[in-house]
């Protein structure tokens, strides 16, 4: 279990600034089409109840349609509650000296990756198309002088803050380290399990 | 000259697929209540999430069981008597 008062290879005085997942719109986009998927087969069922009842009482058909009902059922609050975990668990964290991505691709793959704020040479954030624009989430991307160094924050909410405080936060961790002397030799790291 | 036997299935075979089934939802189920328990962010939303996903499946778990209860799943299918299942009193409002 992650904890934000102790992040993974917490350095000293390092601190969180920012916590973020993608845009509450996700989850309504999951929160619909789960109750949908849940609603279709309930008012059919209520529109044609002396039928499906007659069914239900039949001794053969009855049972085989039960377990279809029950195996629908469960199926679609399982693959919500997975689509859910998806949303959950891809997340970004903003300290003070660096950025964490971590992106949960279905149950079996998962990657970690962590920049330098010191690296970071580029912020771009984009807002395209109606509904982003009317509830205002969209995407950042930051990028470095690295091969592997953008990173993309997906469907985040208020892109254009985010850009502002990333800039600002670069800008303060390149003063910090100039005045520690120390040389901004930042590089993306990354550990995919 | 060919005569097809007339063959009888309990109607419990249905049952070996929806316990098939559940074993898979139970399989992915913990599979997923892992991940969530080892990567998600402490805190009691991470908790309320669980029990609402666990809460969920055992309410309808429990309905289905409850539904299920009330077949007669000794009872056999005769292949011959298949035909009958298109019977028109099946679909009384069409």
């Amino acid at each position: 279990m992650m904890r934000l008062d102790h992040l993974p290879n917490q350095r000293p005085d390092e601190h969180v600034i920012l916590f973020l997942r993608r845009h509450w719109f996700a989850l309504l986009a999951i929160g619909s089409a789960f109750f949908l998927l849940l609603s279709i087969p309930l008012a059919i069922g209520f529109y044609f109840e002396k039928t499906v009842a007659d069914w239900l009482a039949h001794p053969v058909i009855g049972p085989f349609l039960a377990i279809i009902g029950s195996i629908y059922f469960l199926s679609i609050w399982l693959v919500a509650f997975l689509e859910f975990t998806d949303y959950y668990l891809d997340t970004w964290i903003i300290t003070n000296e660096r950025i964490i991505n971590i992106e949960q691709e279905g149950l079996f793959n998962r990657t970690a990756s962590e920049l330098d704020l010191a690296a970071v040479q580029d912020t771009t954030a984009e807002i395209h198309g109606i509904l982003q624009t009317i509830f205002t989430y969209g995407q950042v991307y930051v990028q470095t002088a690295g091969e592997k160094g953008r990173f993309h924050f997906k469907n985040i909410d208020d892109p254009e803050h985010v850009k502002e405080l990333i800039t600002r936060l670069v800008e303060e961790d390149k003063r910090r380290l100039s005045s520690l002397g120390a040389v901004a030799q930042g590089k993306v790291k990354s550990v995919v399990k | 000259m060919f005569d097809i036997p007339n063959i009888h299935i309990p109607i419990y075979v249905f049952l070996f697929v929806f316990g098939a089934y559940m074993l898979f939802y139970l399989l992915y189920s913990l599979f997923n209540i892992y991940h969530l328990v080892r990567y998600g962010v402490y805190g009691f939303g991470l908790y309320l999430i669980i029990t609402i996903f666990t809460g969920g499946t055992i309410l309808l778990v429990a309905g289905s069981t409850m539904l299920l209860m009330e077949y007669d799943w000794t009872l056999p299918i005769s292949l011959n008597d298949a035909a009958t299942f298109s019977d028109e009193t099946l679909f009384p409002a069409l």
